[in-house]
């Protein structure tokens, strides 16, 4: 199966050259792919040694350094400033007789190959990289062998460098072997990658996260979250969770680990202050834990603040006073200690 | 249990395969799998429908009889072992195999399922014993089949733990 993988500001100037080219082709000319820092010739047509011609890059002189013999163009230690679209004519009437778009780039080297499954036991994906552009278009062919057979391999409509595979059977003791081949004009590259099952099963993040104080407990909140929406099975395929949270101040994180269930209870939070929480996912038996998901943010609940009034006794009559422009807050013993311990 | 038994046997594996040397203790080896009727590995490996589709005793049974099979594999693989850390950590392995299987055993009996009739389990020649150069191979694969049937274990008995309650 092949890739072109062609960057997004070459695109537009690609396909209407592909288009223009199978109408006109004399007009946007052929391609001509040559190595960087190599000399390169440039050939005017087919026509004879004795020939004499000219030559216009982008219809302009050729400012670059160069050696003209016969209807030939030679250059010397290309490299990208010497990308254009060169035209010859031949002399004396100065009628054109070719075009060439030169190209300068690399061969590819070998791709950086990785494979995950987040949809176990459905399938995975494998995802490839060039370290360095080659500055030219450039295929991939990827397959893909378990247990001396060829999988069929789905490209991924949307990302380029990516594949689908489908397991062909669950709990095998075999290999997987992914093979991935960089191609271009000026050479080819591949890289092989071998893993089990087992291995590469990383679930994507648990969703919906969601932290809620519980009215009348100031130490707690209550977090429920969902499992991953691109986990299949999660019936037959168990997930268990790790949690995490803070309060922003601090630094130090909690964790807790349960094992089939989406929602926890936190009873030690500080009062009052405003936590950060975050769910992880992990199938039960195998592969690794799945990134964070997106953190929450949640305070426990606060008592509202009340007013205290103070009262006199005066010649037998009580009389209550309102303390103007002063308000005392009620504090319970558990807040004030809280504070007292995030202070220290 | 599985789960116990998987953290001893990756130990045991880590040994074994160092006993073993290259290229079996080189990163991604996998050596083809023999393909000998006299060693008959039951594979944990099958498709994902099928195994969805497990009735309770099929499901049950599928592991008494690889758990059989590959108690009496281990034990034979620690008999011609001759490194004695290994034969112990081996046989000691097996004890806890053979509580595994005798759990299982257990389950299908009190579900009123019947076991299946032990089979003849014959591993490596006619004599029983593992034949030089197959051993290295063969051993190499009754440990990495071992690890997968108790990871698939792990699963089918949370899906029997599902079914049975609902």
């Amino acid at each position: 199966i092949f890739y072109s993988v062609i960057s997004e500001a070459e695109q537009p100037a690609v396909i209407i050259n592909a288009l223009i080219f199978r109408l006109c082709p004399f007009l946007v000319g052929r391609i001509q792919y040559e190595r960087m820092g190599s000399d390169v010739t440039m050939q005017c047509g087919s026509l004879d040694n004795d020939a004499s011609v000219s030559w216009k890059v982008n219809g302009t002189d050729i400012k670059a350094r160069h050696r003209l013999e016969g209807p030939r163009l030679l250059l010397t230690q290309v490299d990208l400033g010497h990308n254009g679209l060169y035209s010859c004519f031949q002399n004396p009437h100065g009628e054109r007789r070719d075009t060439i778009n030169l190209r300068i780039g690399t061969a590819p080297r070998e791709p950086t190959v990785t494979c995950r499954s987040n949809t176990y036991p459905k399938g995975f994906y494998c995802s490839w990289h060039q370290q360095h552009s080659t500055y030219i278009p450039t295929e991939f062919e990827v397959d893909v062998h378990h247990n001396q057979r060829a999988l069929e391999v789905q490209r991924d409509p949307v990302h380029k460098n990516r594949c689908h595979v489908r397991f062909p059977e669950v709990f095998s003791s075999f290999p997987y072997r992914v093979n991935v081949t960089a191609i271009n004009d000026l050479g080819r590259a591949s890289a092989a990658i071998s893993f089990e099952e087992s291995n590469i099963v990383k679930p994507d993040p648990p969703e919906r996260v969601v932290a809620t104080p519980i009215p009348n407990n100031v130490r707690r909140l209550e977090v429920t979250w969902n499992s991953p929406s691109t986990w299949p099975d999660v019936d037959n395929f168990p997930l268990k969770y790790f949690l995490r949270y803070r309060p922003l101040i601090r630094d130090q994180w909690q964790h807790v680990e349960l094992s089939d269930s989406t929602s926890h209870t936190i009873t030690d939070a500080y009062a009052g202050k405003e936590y950060i929480i975050q769910v992880a996912a992990k199938d039960t038996e195998i592969g690794t834990w799945s990134d964070w998901s997106v953190a929450v943010h949640a305070t426990p609940w606060i008592e509202e603040p009340k007013q205290i009034t103070s009262t006199t006794e005066q010649h037998g009559h009580t009389q209550t006073e309102t303390l103007p422009n002063t308000q005392l807050l009620k504090y319970t013993h558990e807040q004030i200690h809280a504070q007292c311990f995030l202070l220290r | 249990m599985t789960k116990y038994l998987e953290y001893q046997l990756k130990e045991i594996k880590d040994t074994y395969l160092s006993y073993l040397g290259p290229p079996f203790n080189e990163k991604d080896f996998s050596p083809p799998r023999p393909n000998t009727t006299a060693l008959s590995l039951p594979s944990a490996a099958t498709r994902l429908e099928l195994w969805r589709g497990l009735e309770n005793r099929a499901r049950l049974a599928q592991n008494q009889r690889a758990y059989s099979v590959l108690l009496a594999a281990v034990r034979e693989l620690a008999r011609s072992t001759l490194c004695p850390y290994l034969q112990t950590s081996l046989l000691h392995f097996c004890t806890g195999l053979d509580g595994l299987l005798g759990s299982i055993s257990g389950l299908m009996t009190t579900l009123g399922y019947a076991l299946p009739p032990p089979s003849a389990v014959s591993v490596g020649g006619s004599d029983g014993e593992l034949q030089e150069p197959r051993r290295d191979v063969e051993g190499f694969w009754i440990l990495r089949e071992l690890q997968s049937w108790l990871w698939r274990s792990a699963k089918d008995f949370n899906r029997l733990k599902k079914r049975l309650r609902g």
